[in-house]
């Protein structure tokens, strides 16, 4: 019997809340200090989802370069070179300059060159220029003024698509003269 | 780089005017090198080096300007490195800012890095803000 209220009493001592809550009331204390700070980081966690696309609204005009691992959507005007995994240029978009993507998807205006493994031509696409693709979908409305070639992925293309992309770096924002710079020490040394 | 005449950078713009401003976001995946210029909201999780024009300029915890920027409202959150020419600035706590802000009003959280200076400017050099001045850093 004795071993059995031994037990007992043990047993009840650790089931019994009041000694779990101690700590947590403890630590309630640095937490409500803390308090005024948290509210910050919570909205700011709450719009990471929206943070991972990238929105250029109408009414910004971007003069240079972009780049991205993830995607892009443009309603505004961009003035060079884009390059993202997917690329939506939107009905009243502007780009000049050639747009780079696993997926660009066209309903505004690019006086330029695409280059993309899958790219769709909206009835309101407007292209100026050569479309570099795998996969094109055109549709009914869509303007192209350049070539279509099926080469984006193929060796051919992509040893004439590195001196390309070489040549848009340099004609980008501030990059002729680091690229002048290069080809002189390069030559320089040779 | 706007040929219209830019607005001032004390008054907010109308409501009418928002509609059709709507906000920018940069991701963070997203770098950005060049000008980029608006009337309405940009939100900046990326990197941008350039200049930046707006209304009210937002630079998240994961972004990073490097460059000027001139805008009616400045809330820093991340790290800048660079002028700021703001009627209003306000650093969080999680702010890293190295360089110049002229403003009228200024907001520092607690625990927010500032490395440089912050003049004070009148109102009426933001009313007749146009560009910034070229100076050395």
């Amino acid at each position: 019997m004795s071993v059995f209220t031994r037990n007992d009493k043990p047993e009840t001592n650790p089931g019994a809340a009041p000694t779990p809550p101690q700590p947590p009331v403890q630590q309630g204390r640095p937490q409500a200090t803390a308090q005024p700070l948290s509210p910050a980081p919570q909205p700011q966690a709450a719009s990471h989802g929206a943070i991972s696309v990238s929105v250029i609204s109408k009414a910004l005009k971007i003069t240079g370069q972009l780049e991205s691992t993830e995607d892009i959507q443009i309603e505004g005007e961009v003035d060079g070179d884009v390059h993202a995994a997917s690329v939506k240029v939107g009905a009243n978009a502007k780009v000049k300059g050639t747009v780079y993507g696993d997926i660009v998807e066209l309903a505004g205006s690019i006086d330029g060159r695409i280059e993309a493994r899958k790219v769709v031509l909206t009835s309101t696409a407007h292209m100026a220029g050569d479309v570099i693709h795998q996969d094109i979908t055109i549709q009914s409305g869509a303007y192209i003024d350049g070539h279509c070639k099926p080469e984006f992925g193929k060796t051919g293309s992509k040893s004439a698509s590195k001196p390309a992309s070489a040549s848009a770096s340099t004609t980008s924002y501030s990059g002729s003269s680091l690229g002048t710079d290069k080809a002189n020490g390069s030559a320089a040394r040779a | 780089m706007v040929a219209s005449p830019r607005r001032t950078l004390v008054k907010p713009p109308s409501e009418k005017d928002l509609a059709d401003l709507p906000t920018s976001h940069l991701g963070r995946k997203l770098t950005v090198k060049g000008v980029l210029d608006t009337d309405g909201e940009i939100h900046v999780h990326g990197i941008v080096f350039g200049r930046i024009n707006a209304d009210r300029l937002v630079v998240g915890k994961a972004g990073y300007v490097e460059g000027d920027i001139v805008a009616r409202d400045v809330h820093i959150e991340g790290r800048l490195s660079g002028r700021v020419f703001a009627f209003n600035v306000t650093l969080d706590a999680s702010a890293d800012v190295t360089g110049r802000v002229f403003h009228h009003t200024v907001t520092i959280a607690k625990g927010a890095r500032f490395d440089g200076r912050m003049p004070w400017r009148p109102v009426n050099y933001f009313e007749t803000f146009d560009q910034p001045p070229e100076t050395q850093p």
